[in-house]
Order: C-alpha cells, then sequence, then structure tokens
C-alpha cells in the first residue's frame, strides 16, 4: 500500500474523507470543470410568460447564425412526458423536455441551441422566433383552487396532488378535549444554492448509437432512466456519469430539460459534445425550489398533556409541474407520526399548480415547512395547558418497538432520551420560561423535536442498492457502488463499511462509485437513505468478499469456515482471536497455483418496508427511523427586533456514526441551513418572476454569526443498520425553524407563525403585545 | 490587448491579453488551473478567491491586464515539494471539506487571514471568511480547522 496510514476496524472512527485530499489540493474533478475536444455550449431558450401559448416557433435565422452546430425544439423530440414519483403518482407526469404547446413559468424550456462558444450561443437564442398567446396566470395556490381561475394542466382546480389523510376518530376526539387551539403558519420559498451549479455534458456516439451523460446529479440512475424514456432509447445505451458534486440539497435528484438537451444537441451536432452549464441567475430562477405552503392545524389536548387529535389542511404552492411534489407533501403530512403518538388524525394536502417555478425536492422534503408548523403548533398547545414544553414532548413522543397508527413500523427509537438529554445539555430547567436579559435584551429558550426516514420509494417499484467488491492479487480491494457522493461524504462511509466488514485497514479501499454503466444500480441520494441502504448492500458485497477468502483459507488449513474471520488485517480463528495468516498471504493463496480464485462480492439490499398507499396514509416508507431533539436559545434586542442565535443543540439517535465527524458535520451543516431558512432565506416572486435571483439580493448564512453548536449522539444501534448506523442527513434541518421561533417567544412572549421571521415581524408583534393586539399569524397567502 | 509578466504558482508567464480578460478565465482557460472554481461571476461568491500577493482577491472581478507584475496563487500552487499547506492539512484533518467546491477559495482566503494575522481569534477568522461562501458545512469545521492550522504554523 502506497498509503502510509493504516486504519483498521474503521467503523466509528473519524478517517481523513477518501475524496478530502484532491479537494484540498484543487485537484478534484467536476463536471463543471469537463472539457472534450471539439466541445460545444449550449443554452437553453426559454419563455419569457409565466403563462402562454405557443402558436409558432421559428429557428430558421439562429440555424444560419455563423458558429450554431445544432437548434433544437420539441419537434426534434418523440414528445415524451417525464415526472419523478412515477411509481406512486402516476398522474403527476406532466413535464415534456421541450414544451411546444404552451409555457407555464418564466423559463419553461422551448428550444436549445448548441454553438462554438457562449456568445454565439446567447446570440443564437436571440435569433429564434417565438409567437406567444399569453394566457391569464395565477400565482398563489389559493387563488389557483378557486373556480374559474386559469387552467394550467388538466388537473381539477389545478390540485396537481391532493392527499386526504385519515385515522381514527378526530372529530370525537377534539371533543374530548380539555383545550383545543387553532394556528396557520405561512412557509416561504427558498433556494438549495449548491455552489456547484446544474450541468451537463452529452456525448453522442454515431457509430454505436449511444450517449454518455457527464452531469452534476444526486441521482445518476434516476437521469439515465428519464433520459431512455423521453429519447426512446435502451437505458443501457445510455451511460450517466457523476464525478464530484459540488452540493445538491434535493435539488439535483431529477433529470432536467438542460440533460435531455445536451445529448439531443450532441446527437444533431453530429457527435460533438456539448455543455450546458447554468448560471447563477438561472440556477435561482429556474431549476427548482422549496415549496411554499400554508399550514393550518387544529388540534386538542388533555389537561394532563395528552395529545388528542391533530387535524388541518396543508396548501402547497407547487410551482408549474409536479416534480417531487407527491413525496414532498406526503412528507409533510406523515411525517409527525414518526415523532407523537398520534390515533386521531386528519389532515388534508393540496399541492397546487401555479404559473411560478417548479418547486421539488429540497433536503426534508416537505419535513422543513411541517417541521416548523407542527413544532410551533405543540409548543403553544403545551403552553396553553400551562405544561412545559419539554414535559409535553416526552409524553407525548413515539417508542421503540411500535407500530404506529398508519402503520409504520419503528424498531429503534433514542427520541425520547433526544429529547432528555438536549434538556440536560442546555439547562432546560433553569433558563426556560425564567426572567432574564437587562435592558432591550432578552434570552429565551425553545426546543423542536423531529425524525428521519432512510429511504422513500418514488420512481422505483424498490429501492434497492447494490456494490461490488473485487480483491485484486496485490491486496487492493475495490469498490463499485451505485451510491452518488454529493459531499456528504457518502463514498467515506462505504469504504470505512467495506473496510471493517472485510476486515481491511480503511486506505485498501478504492472506491469506484455512480457510473450507470459501471456500477451496480442504486437510487440515488435522498431521504437520508445511503447510509442505511447503500451501507448495507456495500456491507453485504464485504461479507460475500470474505467468506470467499476465508473458504479458500479453510479448505487450505482444513478448518471450518465458520471457525475463521479477518480482523485487523489478520484472519483470526474466532474462538481465541489467534491470528493463522495476514489478510495479503490470504489473498495470496486464493490467487496461488492450486486455488485460483479470483475475489468478486456482491452485495446488495432491499429495506423492509410496505408500500404506502397515498390514499389512506398506511404503510411502512421506511426501513428504520432517525430521532433527534433539538434545542434554540437566543438572544432578542426589543429595540431592533434582531434575533441572535447564542447556542443550538441537537442530539440526534444516529444509531451509530460510521464517521462521527462526518455526522456532526452533517448536523451543523442542517443546523446553519435552517437558522438561514429561519431567518431571512426568502426566494420572493413577483408575477411569476424570481426577484431575487443572485447571492446579494438571496443571503445565505456566512461565517460571520455562526452560534456555537453542541452536537451529541444517541447510540441506538439499530438492528437493521449497517453497524448500527441509521441516515440522518435530513433531520437536523426540520425543527430548527421552531426550536428559534419557540425560543424567541420565551424570550419577549411573541409568537411568529410566519417565516422568515425577520426584525420587522418581531417589532411588529411586540407593537401589537403593548397595544393587547395579540400575536402576528398575519398572512403572506 | 495588453502585454504583461505575472507570475502564477512559481512560473513567470509573459502573455498577450485582451483588456477585457478576467484571471479566472486566464487561470482556468489559458493555464488550466481548474482548481479555482467560480460560482456567480457577480463577486458574491468568493469561490474564485486567489492570492494577488498576499492579498485574496476574487478573479471574477479583476482584469488580467491590471495584474502585471504580480505574484499570483492559486490552490495549485499552495503546496511546497508535494506537502500540503498546513491550511489543507487542517481543512483535510478537521473535516472541512465536504463538497470541495468552496474549498479553494476558502483556504486561500485563510491563507491570506494568517499571512497578515498569524494568531486570530474566532471572530477575526470568521470575519476574514465571510465573503466565501459554503452551503455544506455550516463553517463550523472551517474556523476550526483555520483556528488549527494557525496553531500549526506558529510552531
Amino acid at each position: 500500500m502506497n498509503n502510509k496510514n493504516n486504519t483498521t476496524s474503521p467503523v466509528g472512527k473519524s478517517v481523513e474523507r477518501i475524496d478530502a485530499r484532491e479537494k484540498a489540493a484543487g485537484e478534484a474533478k467536476f463536471v463543471f470543470d469537463m472539457k472534450l475536444p471539439g466541445m460545444l455550449v449550449g443554452k437553453m431558450l426559454r419563455s419569457p410568460h409565466p403563462h402562454a401559448k405557443i402558436i409558432s416557433i421559428d429557428t430558421s435565422k439562429a440555424l444560419k447564425l455563423d458558429g450554431v452546430r445544432a437548434v433544437i425544439t420539441a419537434e426534434d423530440t418523440y414528445k415524451v412526458k417525464f415526472g419523478s414519483n412515477e411509481y406512486f403518482f402516476p398522474y403527476t407526469v406532466d413535464q415534456m423536455p421541450l414544451e411546444s404547446e404552451k409555457a407555464r413559468y418564466i423559463g419553461d424550456e422551448i428550444a436549445a441551441v448548441a454553438a462554438v462558444d457562449e456568445e454565439t450561443a446567447e446570440h443564437a437564442l436571440s435569433l429564434i422566433d417565438v409567437k406567444y398567446e399569453v394566457l391569464p396566470a395565477v400565482f398563489d395556490p389559493v387563488s389557483a383552487m378557486k373556480p374559474g381561475a386559469p387552467q394550467i394542466h388538466t388537473a381539477m382546480n389545478n390540485i396537481g396532488v391532493m392527499l386526504p389523510m385519515q385515522f381514527g376518530d378526530a372529530d370525537k376526539a377534539l371533543k374530548e378535549s380539555d383545550y383545543i387551539r387553532e394556528d396557520v403558519f405561512y412557509l416561504q420559498s427558498a433556494a438549495h444554492c449548491a455552489l456547484e451549479p446544474h450541468v451537463s455534458l452529452g456525448q453522442y456516439e454515431v457509430s454505436t448509437d449511444k450517449i454518455t451523460l457527464w452531469t452534476s446529479t444526486q441521482a445518476p440512475f434516476k437521469v439515465r432512466e428519464a433520459l431512455a424514456k423521453t429519447l426512446k432509447m435502451e437505458a443501457a445505451d445510455i451511460r450517466v456519469i457523476k464525478l464530484n458534486v459540488g452540493g445538491g440539497f434535493g435539488g439535483k435528484l431529477e433529470m432536467f430539460p438542460m440533460d435531455f438537451s445536451a445529448c439531443l444537441l450532441s446527437k444533431k451536432s453530429g457527435g460533438v459534445p456539448v455543455k450546458i452549464t447554468c448560471s447563477r441567475q438561472e440556477e435561482f430562477s429556474f431549476t427548482r425550489r422549496k415549496h411554499p405552503m400554508i399550514y393550518k392545524l387544529k388540534s386538542g389536548v388533555k389537561r394532563d398533556g395528552t395529545l388528542m387529535a391533530v387535524t388541518g389542511e396543508v396548501v402547497a404552492d407547487g410551482g408549474a409541474y409536479c416534480s417531487y411534489g407527491p413525496t414532498v407533501i406526503a412528507a409533510a403530512i406523515l411525517r409527525i407520526f414518526m415523532v407523537y403518538k398520534i390515533t386521531n388524525f386528519r389532515i388534508i394536502g393540496f399541492r397546487v399548480y401555479t404559473n411560478n417555478p417548479i418547486c421539488g425536492a429540497i433536503r426534508g422534503f416537505g419535513g422543513v415547512q411541517s417541521g416548523f408548523a407542527v413544532e410551533s403548533h405543540m409548543d403553544m398547545l403545551a403552553r396553553g395547558i400551562g405544561m412545559d414544553p419539554v414535559e409535553f414532548r416526552l409524553k407525548n413522543a413515539t417508542d421503540p418497538n411500535t407500530e404506529t397508527v398508519n402503520k409504520l413500523v419503528i424498531s429503534s427509537n433514542g427520541l425520547k432520551d433526544c429529547i432528555r438529554r438536549a434538556a440536560e445539555a442546555c439547562g432546560w430547567k433553569n433558563k426556560f420560561g425564567a426572567a432574564k436579559g437587562d435592558g432591550d435584551i432578552s434570552r429565551g429558550i425553545g426546543i423542536g423535536i423531529a425524525a428521519d426516514v432512510m429511504g422513500s420509494k418514488m420512481y422505483k417499484a424498490h429501492e434497492s442498492a447494490g456494490s461490488i467488491i473485487k480483491v485484486e492479487e496485490d491486496g487492493s480491494v475495490y469498490l463499485f457502488t451505485g451510491a452518488a457522493d454529493t459531499g456528504q461524504g457518502s463514498d467515506t462511509a462505504m469504504a470505512q463499511i467495506a473496510a471493517q466488514e472485510l476486515g481491511v485497514a480503511y486506505e485498501r479501499i478504492r472506491i469506484k462509485a455512480a457510473d450507470t454503466e459501471i456500477t451496480p444500480f442504486d437510487t440515488g441520494s435522498f431521504a437520508s437513505r445511503v447510509t442505511f441502504i447503500s451501507g448495507n448492500a456495500t456491507k453485504n458485497a464485504a461479507t460475500d468478499a470474505k467468506q470467499q477468502i476465508l473458504g479458500v483459507v479453510a479448505r487450505e488449513l482444513k478448518l471450518e469456515i465458520g471457525v475463521l474471520d479477518i480482523r485487523d488485517e489478520q484472519v483470526v480463528k474466532v474462538s481465541d482471536g489467534s491470528a493463522l495468516m495476514s489478510f495479503d498471504q490470504a489473498v495470496g493463496l486464493c490467487y496461488s497455483f492450486n486455488y485460483g480464485n479470483l475475489i468478486i462480492g456482491r452485495g446488495s439490499y432491499n429495506p423492509k418496508t410496505t408500500p404506502v398507499d397515498f390514499r389512506t396514509g398506511y404503510g411502512n416508507v421506511s426501513g428504520s427511523y432517525g430521532f433527534e431533539a433539538q434545542v434554540a436559545e437566543v438572544e432578542v434586542n426589543k429595540k431592533t427586533g434582531v434575533v441572535k442565535i447564542l447556542k443550538m443543540y441537537d442530539v440526534h439517535d444516529i444509531g451509530y456514526p460510521i464517521n462521527p465527524d462526518s455526522v456532526h458535520g452533517q448536523i451543523e451543516g442542517s443546523i446553519v441551513m435552517g437558522i438561514g431558512y429561519t431567518l431571512y432565506e426568502d426566494l420572493k416572486f413577483a408575477q411569476g418572476q424570481v426577484m431575487n435571483p443572485s447571492f446579494s439580493k438571496y443571503r445565505i448564512p456566512r461565517s460571520v454569526g455562526i452560534p456555537a453548536i453542541e452536537s451529541i449522539f444517541v447510540e441506538t444501534h439499530d438492528p437493521q443498520g449497517p453497524f448500527g448506523a441509521k441516515g440522518m442527513g435530513e433531520a437536523s434541518l426540520l425543527p430548527t425553524a421552531a426550536a428559534i421561533a419557540n425560543a424567541i417567544h420565551d424570550a419577549v412572549g411573541v409568537r411568529i407563525t410566519d417565516l422568515p421571521i425577520t426584525p420587522q415581524k418581531i417589532l411588529e408583534a411586540l407593537k401589537g403585545k403593548e397595544s393587547g393586539i395579540g400575536h402576528s399569524a398575519n398572512g403572506i397567502g | 490587448m495588453k502585454k504583461i509578466k505575472i507570475e502564477i504558482d512559481g512560473n513567470v508567464r509573459e502573455l498577450q491579453v485582451p483588456d477585457s480578460e478576467l484571471l479566472i478565465e486566464t487561470l482556468r482557460e489559458r493555464f488550466g488551473l481548474l482548481g479555482t472554481k467560480y460560482s456567480c461571476l457577480e463577486g458574491d461568491c468568493g469561490v474564485c478567491t486567489v492570492l494577488v500577493g498576499t492579498k485574496n482577491v476574487l478573479s471574477c472581478l479583476i482584469l488580467t491586464a491590471d495584474c502585471d507584475g504580480e505574484k499570483i496563487t492559486t490552490i495549485e500552487g499552495l503546496a511546497t515539494a508535494g506537502q500540503p499547506h498546513p491550511l489543507q492539512r487542517s481543512f483535510i484533518e478537521k473535516g472541512a471539506i465536504q463538497c470541495g467546491f468552496c474549498t479553494p477559495g476558502m483556504i486561500l482566503a485563510a491563507k491570506s487571514l494568517l499571512d497578515k494575522q498569524p494568531h486570530p481569534s474566532d471572530v477575526e477568522i470568521a470575519r476574514a471568511l465571510d465573503g466565501n461562501l459554503c452551503r455544506c458545512t455550516g463553517y463550523v469545521k472551517i474556523i476550526d480547522a483555520v483556528r488549527e492550522a494557525a496553531g500549526k504554523i506558529d510552531k
């Protein structure tokens, strides 16, 4: 081995990330950096109207421009629609790669060009003559649902997805409640802001009629599937390759018209590669964004804090197409069952088409929106009966080894531990409700809780992942996994899991990931699924490879294979741990004259779930569930309305941490992203146009003002997780907004129910409190 | 067009550059120094940070023609004799790298700080990096890494 480190038993250790050196050196390659010989620049022509009938498209002038190699419109396509939730929601497959009949938002892709350089491509776009008949447009979901509103697709009242979820008898339970309250919460849109933009590089090969696409994606196999469908090609003739990905956060989880266009433009150009790169303005305006939601809740509790019933309605602005909207609205409604014991429940969710840009997946799916609404509401219920919010949550939190009313199967569950330890860590008893602060400054503390899934079926009947491990004659170990590392560190986690199970040093592992032609299938990086699902697949592949090696050793030493294991680079006898030979010697034996056994292990994993029936809400979406409690300590300036976050505490049931530093890194990143969404991130629109499509106008958190973050693990050693690990990439973002809002209430006694919590809203609420008007809850809808 | 002489990562280059050529274009297009990324081309994100002399500069906002006689350091020029710079080392060790897209600019902004102020407080580190966006880490481990490197360079 040329690496001097020799980290055996790497699981549970914060080993150096497998890609950290090349990234620190500036050598890591992203699709953004790729350049192929003769490569052309591609650009998309987008609708300038939020809603318009397309009368005609004339590309003749653009085609005549010197330096233009290809122009494509819908006439060059098969006019096959694509979508993201086609398995459970086939009726939401609603988007054309290039639109020819109607534009439904400012940015709808109408045509694409490939030219020798950027200027020529831009010029060519301006020469494409599209005649539109502008149609009346609708921009807010409540108006869009009213009879007579402009019809965007064929869905009645523009309701793209409707999910009525009902369990038990909510009306009866409300009648039996001692305290009932009704609250409305408003959640704004937000942008992913991955620093590497969406970028697609397509190359068609004329002689074989095959396509290769390099794209910055979280789900290469999903992209391949959608390309095959829309290009009417065999999936096997399309190769999608992911390199390093400069962040995704849910925004790179599907095929985009630019992926399709890069491939088709290359074909039209005779096989010359075509690269399309989004500008930052395009990123903000035309990719995907968070669903704004209006979240109404009416719930009842007993005087002792027992949560009797939760009812309500969720209305989400989905924008022009469905994307991952069905999963988003389902997650916004159903996540509550992972966290609270509820038997009486009735929430109806509407995901509504508007002529705004498309909403899709973003870290947590709808969990961030429901996290704010539900966790604020629960706090308000607790206060309403004079109960401590921590006690209230402990009383109603779910337990291990239970089945919820909608048939989620919860095995390991450290939620109550998380709540208790969070309260201990922050000194809740002394701080909550205590008078504090001096002059204009008031301090407060607040809590929120949340749960993580570990996968969710969206576009396939299964959500299996696969891995292959080959052990070469020189002892080097190659891991082939379909898992798509987008920066969260899954390649590292997979290498750690492979090394641990195979019994070798982490540094032996070389990884080849996320290339649809080479690596096994994997649905992608979403729903906190990779460590749990791809991790189990990798562990199974390593077990298989290990058994092959041990089989040879057992034959050679005339021992039963069951008495042998490989640990810390040695083949050992399980009974006493005594070393029989080194790993290298064992591999040498496999490749020797007498055996000649090539070592190729394979593994796959499909979590134990049951299909969710989205007409009823019954089903078990995930193989296991993760949990957490988060506490915010804040300082509010009553003169200026400015909120300063003093400290965040996150106690997280992660099962077992494969790489503790990476897990802390996910938690810290989530919390800071959550702080941005809570206090200032706000993608603004006027008549369907994004008004702040730049980092100067759309502020995301910067290094100044980041609070101290204390991240604590609760280790529940999940029986199904690889080495007990659970997924955790999303949950830490879910309770942040509510924890902060609850802390603000504790500090100054005002309740902000619409995000972001700006100084102005706090000042207005404080003014209302002084004049006895009551708390804010002013609408944006 | 302007004829200029600049030093990039220790190599002296004489160039004819159009007046409008940006330093980021020179680095990436002419010299294949792809370690320097960009993300907005508007001076908002800090991803394209390089050093001109010891000062951290946004290479998307500076014209190459204005760099005549300057020494430019990119992420590719930071290691010496194959050994990573202490900042690169600490970013690797402290888990300060996730997707890695902001990393080159972040490390160079940190180097500019440590060249001026070898013993920065956490507040000074945060202020020095305030122009460099990161969407993955929440900055916690990045600040840890800069603090750690400062201690090591000192020794």
